[in-house]
């Protein structure tokens, strides 16, 4: 037979890296629609619709100021415990929302998946944007908020350390879409890790130093913190909004590091494990 | 037009029996002790033993496929033939286990209508989320939004979510979409089963024109005989994963039907014991014999065919009947032939009685022997014994939804004007 030049080729094993950027390029119309999608049905039939996005963070600021600062008393550096939470938790939902949402691909879409071919990152990558679109709405109300503090006199504010955020929050994003990624993978052929998802998630928030500074934590437990990758980026983001307490350059190195292994191990193995679980979805 | 755009090579799918891949992880945990570390053959472990044929199912068993540009191929075969499978690897939906699939410009499948509908969400935005998913851009929908709402007809309930809709709505407008795609080659599973009948004739015009005048590349899996003979000019027939045939839609398509017919056409008994019957009658052989020029050409409502049966009568000097009736396949008697009673001595009886061409409406049928005394007396009933479908023909092919009535036979109807 003569040779001929395919378009596209089905092999056996999927490859590691994926279907090429110019394929997941064309693809990008669908990635939009599928935010507006995600973004629209959220707030179908509800009372009070995509306020939630800002209510939510809200109330959880609320507990956590009662139960943190009003009932155990947990030093916040100096700055008024509302927005020194607020700061934590707004980098946490991203985190937590990406990572959870991410690790739910497979189940969440696997009628979807069944039925019509497209490159499965656009999946993952949609929620990675529809979080970061929520996200941008949250920080806005963020700054309304240092803003009010600011004219008030409650804080200081260093102008340049602004830019510090800007990596943080893409390190943050980068390494709960890698972790989504292996956990959506792992939990899509064993259902009972859903439990497990949940738990660590719990977990996490606590060994974040969301509602304490990392020089609160006593030495002999320090290097959980440490351990954490997690730890310098809230320092950080910290930091660069309200003027606080800063993280080792080493610890944002780690974090950094971090981030590179686990979403390169996220994306090669949701790349390539990816049509194997439509076997046993 | 003739260069290869779509090819299957040696295309297998094999899944492991058992529910060892969907356990969890303790299991697997469990497994994995029990094999590598205490190194204990468990029956567990043979099991999921790759080795081990007994235990995998074949899907799918070196398929071939070559299709040229513009060319519509049919797939058929029964239940569990594989033809699902193989749809879903040509889409990019599942690997193949060995070989591999290569192919040329842009593919759509269409394995279900309405693949990403939402609910909550209006007929207007499902339009753009579903033109995305089959691969349509957000400015190739634009485009055609005005056609797409005209061809699904529910244009004032546009921007209602779409879970008010009636589900014949729901199914016309995921079918809009997706007729409006205007991929390289298409992929269209079993989908046009639902809908209306008016709407199932839009729909397969609409194939045929995409075939005919867009020169698109078609797939088509349906169970209709009937939709796949005047849609596809090739076919391919899998059976229990393999290729059984591959060509002429017509050749494939009568063969497919001569093996499927030969199958529950015959049933012949040796012995007494074995036959079927009691203790007044046994049945040694029952037989459906259709009139055909071509043995390999399939049973369409034009065939005469002839039931031959043969008995053995036990009963010495009885008034003995027996009936032929045929059953529609809802269980509707729809004649009863009885033969003449007379009085028979025990022995070996042969029978036989034919049902003329143009007599039958498309359909299944089945037959049932009923033996009686003195008219009214059940002796024996042999219910079901054969099993049989008679497909449609018509001259004009332009009419795809089933004909009215239990028969259908060629009465004269003349028609005169009066005044």
């Amino acid at each position: 037979m003569k040779s001929m030049n395919w378009d596209w080729e089905i092999k056996p094993q999927a490859p590691w890296a994926g279907v090429s950027l110019k394929e997941l390029k064309s693809f990008k119309d669908l990635l939009l629609s599928l935010v507006r999608k995600e973004f629209l049905s959220q707030y179908q039939q509800t009372l009070l619709g995509p306020v939630w996005i800002l209510l939510y963070p809200l109330l959880t600021v609320a507990t956590y100021v009662l139960v943190f600062n009003k009932v155990i008393g947990v030093s916040t550096e100096g700055i008024p415990s509302f927005l020194y939470y607020l700061t934590g938790i707004t980098l946490w939902n991203l985190f937590a929302e990406i990572f959870q949402q991410t690790a739910h691909t497979f189940v969440h879409n696997s009628t979807v998946f069944s039925k019509v071919y497209f490159p499965r990152l656009i999946a993952p990558i949609s929620i990675l944007l529809l979080n970061f679109l929520r996200f941008g709405i949250q920080l806005f109300f963020l700054a309304v908020v240092l803003a009010y503090y600011y004219i008030s006199g409650a804080i200081q504010f260093n102008p340049l350390h602004i830019l510090i955020a800007i990596p943080v929050i893409l390190v943050t994003a980068g390494i709960a879409f890698g972790t989504g990624l292996v956990f959506a993978v792992i939990t899509g052929k064993y259902k009972d890790l859903f439990g497990l998802l949940q738990l660590i998630i719990r977990l996490l928030m606590f060994v974040c130093p969301i509602f304490y500074s990392i020089n609160l934590v006593p030495e002999k437990i320090k290097w959980i913190v440490n351990l954490n990758p997690l730890s310098s980026l809230f320092q950080l983001f910290r930091f660069s909004l309200l003027n606080t307490s800063s993280a080792d350059l080493s610890s944002f190195i780690y974090s950094v590091t971090f981030m590179c292994i686990v979403l390169l191990s996220g994306v090669f193995l949701f790349n390539r494990m990816g049509d194997k679980l439509m076997d046993v979805l | 037009m003739s260069e290869i755009i779509l090819q299957a090579e040696n295309v297998s799918k094999s899944y492991n029996l058992g529910s060892i891949d969907s356990g969890s992880l303790r299991q697997e945990l469990q497994l994995f002790w029990q094999s590598k570390i205490l190194k204990r053959e468990t029956d567990f472990f043979k099991d999921i033993n790759k080795n081990n044929p007994k235990k995998l199912f074949w899907a799918l068993k070196d398929v071939n496929l070559e299709i040229k540009r513009g060319e519509t191929w049919g797939i058929i075969g029964g239940n569990g033939a594989g033809k699902s499978t193989f749809l879903k690897i040509l889409s990019r939906i599942i690997r193949p286990t060995s070989g591999s699939v290569r192919g040329q410009g842009r593919l759509s499948s269409l394995l279900e209508v309405g693949t990403g509908f939402h609910q909550e969400l209006t007929g207007r935005e499902n339009i753009f989320i579903n033109g995305n998913m089959l691969g349509m851009k957000r400015s190739e929908i634009q485009k055609k939004f005005d056609e797409i709402v005209d061809f699904s007809g529910v244009g004032e309930f546009l921007d209602t979510p779409v879970k008010r809709y009636s589900s014949g709505m729901y199914v016309r407008l995921a079918f809009a979409v997706a007729a409006h795609l205007e991929p390289d080659i298409l992929i269209v599973d079993e989908v046009l089963a639902v809908g209306d009948v008016e709407f199932q004739k839009k729909c397969l015009g609409k194939m045929k024109e995409a075939s005919s005048e867009h020169g698109r590349t078609v797939i088509f899996v349906s169970h209709n005989l009937q939709s796949i003979q005047s849609l596809c000019s090739k076919a391919l027939w899998l059976e229990k994963g393999r290729s059984v045939a591959a060509g002429e839609a017509k050749t494939v398509i009568n063969s497919y039907l001569g093996t499927q017919q030969k199958k529950a056409w015959k049933h012949e008994y040796d012995s007494m014991a074995l036959a079927p019957g009691n203790e007044h009658i046994k049945v040694l052989k029952v037989e459906l014999v259709p009139n055909l020029s071509n043995p390999m050409d399939q049973v369409d409502i034009r065939t005469e065919l002839t039931v031959k049966f043969k008995f053995y009568n036990l009963n010495n000097d009885i008034h003995l009947t027996a009936s032929v009736l045929l059953f529609g396949s809802a269980g509707e008697c729809i004649f009863n032939v009885p033969s003449k009673a007379g009085v028979c001595d025990a022995g070996m009886f042969e029978a036989e009685c034919t049902i003329p061409g143009n007599f039958l409406n498309d359909g299944s049928y089945f037959i049932c022997l009923y033996f009686a005394r003195n008219g009214t007396e059940e002796l024996y009933c042999y219910n079901e014994c054969l099993i049989f479908d008679v497909a449609d023909y018509r001259e004009d092919a332009e009419f795809y939804y089933k004909w009215w009535g239990m028969v259908r036979p060629d009465f004269k109807l003349s028609l005169n004007k009066v005044a």
